[in-house]
């Protein structure tokens, strides 16, 4: 029995006891295999999954080394039927290969003809297997080169993708890094990235991934296509790619609902590509529109179904994904990881934060006891009218109040849920609401007022969820949230994440009615956070700042 | 000389030797030598002696016998034919030495010559081994098979067909053998060629030609190493000329009309002399062996998680025992229960239950109903520590005679087994258990044999007994789970267990790593031991959160309904908190206080109990006086809020009492108005089936009313039916008999009279007798009808009957006891009031089972289709 850091669980999760003078060694080691799953204060734990031991593999890691890192780091013996399992697990990748055969084009390869002839056999791969060459090889359609990987992780013999992307057409693109550099981490995701050929990329929100994206593209040097969430989110891609890049406005399209470009360097949001008229996409032709040699794919955990669909179609280029949590609400973790890529590169936020490139962040949860009334209301009401009861409790306004007036001059966003609340909370607070039917040039106008500070308090509805740069934001107060979504409180975290100017703390309120459903969901919200290492303050909204 | 004389000329020691090693030739005692002799002989004794030799003494056994036909061989012949003519320096015993070996003799063309050397010293101990246990004995002649050892081994020892039992002639030249009979030895002169193999097998030299066409020298490779019967080919297979020329030369020859046998000389021969292939040698065990830390620590958590289960197992049935089926056993839905319960599979679950019924702790409760039950044992036993507690549960498997494994399999029956049917139960497990961890315990420390390995040792030791494949994986298994193994290998605890319980728990206590006694609380509400929770610690932990997972750790997340469940085990928040500090290395987290003090806020706000009364008014000073009222001590008066008593007598009770005391309470009912009561007066039922009902209940006598009418108007239908209201005016008495009921005859001598007259002239008589039910019936009834229709079908509703369900069920009961007939009201399948005259026979489970009289025959109905019954008079 050695001292090590890291306990092996017969269910497959590492227990890395962070305290420990060698966790850190531990943790650096198991980091390519295990998936980081909770990371609270003292024992943050991993897990093995089969995705995780494949991106070890698709990473060139073979499983004789993870065994000898469980091995060396396990305080007690290992489980021996979990490492029988590794190496089965890691054994199974890549035993499949996709190549590109000279005579033949896209070919599937067997190392082991056995597997082969029992991917043959299942009715899943019916239709996408062409014909049989030799032993060892079959014909793949070129078409069905996404849809193929997909069934092969599903069967348990995810292939290699050997067969290397299109060219693209060639676009000079570079990086204009005057007066700033790309961070360490940044390079090493663009690096990890490239190498890999196509994959996802895990960064904080606030932790640059649009320039993890402009230093892809510029090492890639290919027209590119961009596919992002909204239209904001569009706006400030552009803006950011004209500052750092060489890219002139006129080389960069915008391909929304409003306008229709296609340029070397377009952007293209999710919803556009995924309207549907008499049962087709009109505008799937944008895939096609030109010889692209790089898509990045804005927030891949927000990707929709169809967009995986025209994704699979899209397997002879590089891909590259981009997000703050592979946790998606959906579980279809395994259709990112076959039709984007295993995931290339991932940093614990908190180490991004104790590097200084996303601003600190204090948690809080406050609960508010309804008063008596309320809380009858509460009682009697129909089940599915409860959250939005509970989440819009009049008593929230008041507890925005103080929590305003204790950040005095601090630039604050009011986070909510439900329209009728913002609207009132507007009001109350005398502050500009930004909702979904707020115009795009209003809404610009406003976040630049905000950015100038002449707007100190922005009310918003979740158009402001995702993408919205607003660097000098510092404090959130979360008044209503899309019931247990954990990615969505992780993004409004990540709006205040920025690092500022004077290095200032960020603070995330979360206002909470006491003994609703409302206070289960947000337990529920909080789990990613709190898996990452931020600890939730919970506070009793009676003991708020005593001064309001 | 006989073996009897052989038995008896042994001396002593080895006597005795063969006695410790046959103990059935001992037991019970035999009374001569002679007599031992006998027993050695018989069948029974022979065939147990050779279950339990190994492979190299089986091979030694039936190469005597196959050899015997040339009379008695020596001992180095045995070991020559055993291990091939190269390793027979000693072999040459009373026959020639093979002057040439066949180029293409089949099977592994004999050992390297040092393995044969080896060979032939370890087939030589085989040979005494034999000697030893009597199946073989020598004598000045050289060996013999002990009698009766021919018919054990079958008709073709060692592959070889008998031995003609005429004298060993050659057949004279050119002539083919027809016949079975005469043995079928070829002359030289018959073969083309010069390449000869001739080896004296016997004193009848067989010459087989060394250069025979390769189809003939196919066929006599399919016979040579036994069974030496083959099967003729068929009319226009290929292959039967080639057999006809085999035939012709005399290499084979007929075994009956279909079928062709290798002669034993020839085979001898085309064998080299040798009656086995190879010399049996015990396989070379090349197992992975697993570290000791590994084997001591998953043995360790096994141990400790099967003892969990069973714990769980026996609290589960502690509270709710599964019912045993009729023939004894689980039922499957509730071995399916407890393996949800349990979070395992089903078959893991069968083996726990079976575990835990052999350990004494589960047993059927032998009642009336009998369930599976905790026995007393089970209290004990869940006292002791975990080491004592698992060397219980292993010690209860090893001479376990049961076969969990065969749960969910079917009988030849088609039924699939039950766990804890007592037709699993089966003699020999017991021993293939011992063999199967022999196996283990022999093997080099840490070695962890593959099932398939384990099975070639087992093939070796007893070739004779070799236990079922599907056995053998299930005890390993077993093994496995219970932690007597530990990752395939055989654990400290696992070794120690079949010769010392307390040993074996030592051992285990060894192996468990130290106990932690500390846990890291989180943020998140987890919780972590990094190690072995202590029993203490795990109690807690146990009691106020739930398991996320096990290993070398322990963690856990508190919820709301892990604290909940605490708390309503009679914890308070700051005891839970107390606890949790004591424990917590690094403090408990904030989110965690606030958790255990917002459940315990919200724990217990919600109170019930239990009362039969209640008391309430407005006036809280009356209120307040009344508990400590003397004059009220009986009735458990109760303050619960200023102005709520409860009081645990009856309300009727608690009105009387109260009105003794002065006070005027009024009864409410269930609305809460005022019920106006009269004094209450105490009645009882006149007849359990009638109905009871308060006299003054307007609406349920306007129901009565409606009722009455629709059945009046059916009866009436009925009767026209019949032919007209027959019964009118006519034979009063006797339509009073049956339609109201023996006590009720004024009555129905009233209505006898007829329609018209019928309403005045009941109502008398419903007054005289009193019952208010029965009045409204008489003057309301027949008024609107025609009149009463047949004696022999009364209308429904009729006063003696019944229409309250738990009545009639009564009613019902009580007939099927007497047999007596009874009017049931049923409601049909299309919704149908149905009247049948029925003699119930039982009532059970929701049924009725009747008889129908006039139908002959036997009928089912579900209580909820019966509106009503009434007695037949």
């Amino acid at each position: 029995m050695t001292d090590g850091p890291l306990i092996v669980q017969s269910d497959k999760t590492l227990l890395l006891e962070v305290d420990h003078p060698k966790a850190g060694d531990a943790r650096r080691a198991i980091a390519p295999f295990a998936e980081l799953e909770r990371a609270p204060e003292h024992i943050h734990t991993y897990r093995l999954t089969p995705l995780g031991l494949w991106n070890a593999r698709a990473a060139g890691h073979d499983a004789e080394q993870v065994v000898d890192t469980l091995l060396e780091f396990s305080r007690y013996p290992v489980p021996h039927a979990l490492l029988v399992d590794v190496a089965e697990t890691m054994g199974r990748y890549g035993r499949l290969q996709l190549v590109n055969d000279p005579a033949h084009g896209l070919v599937l390869h067997a190392l082991d003809r056995a597997v082969l002839a029992e991917v043959m056999r299942s009715k899943r791969t019916a239709g996408l297997l062409g014909a049989r060459i030799d032993e060892a090889d079959v014909l793949v359609h070129p078409s069905e080169r996404g849809h193929l990987k997909q069934v092969l992780v599903k069967l348990g013999w995810p292939a290699e993708d050997l067969a290397g992307y299109v060219d693209g057409e060639k676009h000079p693109i570079e990086l204009a890094q005057d007066g700033w550099h790309l961070r360490p981490y940044q390079e090493q995701a663009i690096d990890g990235f490239f190498h890999g050929g196509s994959g996802v990329v895990v960064l904080p929100c606030g932790a640059g991934k649009t320039l993890v994206g402009a230093g892809a593209m510029a090492r890639s040097s290919t027209t590119t296509l961009i596919l992002v969430t909204n239209t904001v989110s569009a706006r400030q891609w552009r803006d950011e790619l004209i500052r750092r890049t060489s890219l002139t406005p006129e080389e960069i399209g915008e391909y929304s609902g409003s306008r229709k470009e296609i340029r070397p360097v377009t952007i293209a949001t999710y919803q556009v590509l995924t309207v549907k008229r008499k049962g087709e996409y009109p505008h799937l032709e944008l895939l096609d529109a030109r010889d692209w040699g790089l898509i990045v794919y804005d927030e891949v955990h927000l990707l929709p179904a169809p967009v995986f669909r025209m994704t699979a179609d899209l397997q002879a280029r590089r891909r590259l994904g981009l997000t703050a949590t592979l946790v998606r609400e959906d579980g279809r973790e395994d259709e990112v990881f076959s039709l984007i890529g295993p995931k290339r590169f991932d940093a614990p936020w908190k180490d991004i934060e104790s590097q200084g490139y996303i601003a600190p962040a204090v948690c809080t949860e406050v609960r508010l006891t309804l008063p008596d009334h309320d809380r009858m209301t509460y009682a009697m009401a129909d089940p599915d009218e409860r959250y939005r009861l509970a989440a819009t409790a009049a008593g929230k306004h008041k507890v925005v109040d103080r929590i305003v007036k204790q950040h005095p001059g601090e630039p604050t966003l009011v986070i909510g849920q439900y329209l009728d609340q913002l609207h009132e909370l507007a009001e109350h607070l005398d502050a500009p609401l930004i909702t979904g039917e707020t115009t795009e040039r209003e809404r610009e106008r406003l976040y630049a007022a905000f950015r100038e500070g002449t707007v100190p308090t922005l009310v918003v509805s979740k158009v402001a969820n995702f993408s919205i740069d607003l660097p000098e934001a510092s404090v959130a107060v979360q008044v209503s949230g899309s019931f247990g979504s954990r990615q969505e409180e992780a993004q409004r975290l990540g709006r205040i994440m920025r690092p500022k100017g004077d290095g200032r703390t960020a603070h995330f309120y979360a206002i909470v009615a006491r003994d609703t459903v409302d206070q289960d969901f947000a337990a529920h919200r909080q789990r990613f956070l709190a898996e990452q290492g931020y600890a939730y303050t919970i506070v009793d909204a009676e003991d708020l700042g005593g001064a309001a | 000389m006989a073996i009897s004389d052989y038995l008896t000329a042994l001396d002593d020691e080895h006597l005795v030797a063969l006695l410790r090693r046959r103990p059935d030739l001992a037991s019970p005692s035999p009374v001569t030598l002679a007599s031992l002799a006998a027993r050695a002989t018989s069948r029974s004794s022979l065939e147990r002696a050779l279950a339990s030799v190994d492979a190299a003494v089986l091979q030694a056994v039936e190469a005597v016998v196959a050899l015997a036909p040339d009379g008695p061989p020596s001992r180095e012949r045995v070991v020559a034919a055993i291990t091939g003519p190269s390793a027979g320096d000693g072999g040459t015993g009373s026959s020639p030495a093979p002057t040439l070996a066949l180029p293409a003799a089949p099977g592994d063309g004999g050992a390297a010559p040092l393995g044969a050397a080896t060979d032939a010293s370890f087939v030589g101990r085989a040979v005494d081994e034999a000697i030893g246990l009597a199946l073989v004995w020598p004598d000045d002649e050289g060996l013999h098979a002990a009698p009766g050892l021919a018919e054990i081994l079958g008709p073709y020892p060692a592959g070889l067909a008998p031995a003609p039992t005429e004298t060993r002639l050659t057949a004279p030249a050119g002539t083919a053998p027809t016949g079975a009979s005469p043995a079928a030895t070829a002359p030289a002169g018959t073969t083309p060629s010069g390449a000869i193999a001739s080896l004296a097998a016997g004193p009848a030299p067989v010459v087989v030609p060394g250069d025979l066409p390769a189809d003939e020298r196919a066929v006599l490779d399919a016979l040579t190493w036994g069974p030496p019967v083959g099967l003729v080919p068929a009319a226009g297979n290929a292959a039967l000329p080639v057999v006809g020329r085999l035939l012709d030369a005399g290499l084979l020859v007929r075994g009956g009309a279909r079928q062709v046998v290798l002669p034993r000389a020839v085979a001898l021969a085309l064998r080299d002399g040798r009656t086995h292939r190879a010399a049996a040698r015990p396989p070379a065990p090349d197992w992975p062996v697993r570290r000791p830390d590994v084997v001591a620590a998953e043995s360790a958590s096994a141990a400790e998680r099967l003892v969990r289960l069973v714990v769980r197992l026996v609290t589960a049935w502690g509270e709710e025992p599964p019912s045993a089926l009729r023939a004894g056993g689980l039922g499957v839905r509730d071995l399916r229960a407890l393996a949800h319960a349990l979070d395992i599979e089903e078959a893991e679950a069968a083996f726990v239950v079976e575990l835990a019924s052999t350990a004494g702790l589960v047993a059927d409760d032998g009642e009336e109903r009998p369930s599976f039950a905790p026995t007393e044992d089970a209290d004990a036993w869940l006292r002791r520590d975990l080491p004592a507690r698992w060397a219980h549960l292993a010690a209860g498997w090893l001479t376990s005679e049961r076969t969990p494994w065969l749960v969910g399999t079917r009988d030849e029956r088609g039924s699939a087994h039950g766990a804890l049917e007592p037709d699993l139960h089966r003699r020999w497990v017991p021993r293939v258990r011992a063999a199967v961890l022999d196996v283990l315990a022999t093997a080099p420390a840490g070695a962890a044999p593959p099932l398939d390995d384990v099975l070639a040792v087992l093939r070796w030791r007893t070739p004779r007994n070799v236990p079922p494949s599907g056995a053998v994986t299930a005890l390993l298994r077993e093994a496995e789970l219970l932690g007597v193994t530990g990752a395939g290998a055989l654990s400290p605890a696992g070794r120690a267990s079949p010769i010392d319980p307390s040993a074996a728990a030592d051992a285990l206590a060894a192996s468990l790593p130290t106990p932690v006694d500390e846990v890291l609380l989180q943020g998140d509400l987890t919780g972590i031991v990094p190690g072995r929770p202590g029993d203490r610690l795990a109690a807690l932990l146990d009691r106020t959160a739930v398991v996320e997972s096990r290993g070398g750790a322990l963690t856990v997340r508190f919820t709301p309904e892990s604290v909940r469940a605490a708390l309503d085990a009679g914890a308070t928040a700051d005891e839970l908190l107390a606890e949790l500090t004591a424990v917590a290395r690094s403090g408990v987290p904030q989110p965690l206080r606030y958790l255990v003090r917002d459940t315990a806020r919200r724990h217990g706000v919600l109170r019930a109990g239990v009362a039969l009364a209640y008391l309430r008014a407005d006036d809280a000073a009356l209120l307040a006086g009344l508990p400590d009222d003397p004059r009220l001590a009986g009735l458990g008066l109760r303050l619960l809020a200023p102005t709520v008593l409860v009081a645990a007598v009856p309300p009727v009770e608690l009105v009387t009492a109260l009105r003794g005391r002065g006070l005027a309470p009024v009864m409410e009912g269930p609305d809460g108005l005022v019920v106006h009561a009269p004094a209450v007066r105490r009645r009882t039922r006149p007849r359990p089936q009638r109905e009871e009902q308060p006299p003054d209940d307007e609406a349920r006598l306007t129901a009565l009313v409606a009722r009455l009418r629709r059945a009046e108007a059916e009866a009436s239908r009925d009767g026209a039916h019949e032919g007209g209201p027959s019964t009118v005016g006519g034979s009063g008495a006797g339509a009073a008999s049956g339609r109201w009921g023996a006590g009720q005859e004024g009555l129905g001598r009233a209505t006898g009279r007829g329609p018209g007259r019928s309403t005045g002239a009941s109502r008398p008589v419903a007054a005289r007798t009193g019952h208010a039910a029965d009045a409204a019936r008489g003057s309301e009834a027949p008024a609107g009808s025609p009149g009463p229709s047949s004696a022999a079908r009364p209308a429904p509703d009729a006063p003696s009957g019944t229409a309250d369900p738990a009545a009639a069920l009564l009613l019902l009961r009580e007939a099927a006891a007497e047999r007596s007939l009874v009017w049931v009201d049923v409601v049909g399948g299309r919704g149908v009031l149905e009247r049948r005259l029925l003699r119930p026979v039982s009532v059970d489970g929701g049924r009725l089972r009747a008889i129908d009289p006039a139908r002959e025959a036997e009928l089912v109905v579900a209580v909820h289709r019966i509106a009503g019954a009434e007695r037949a008079s």
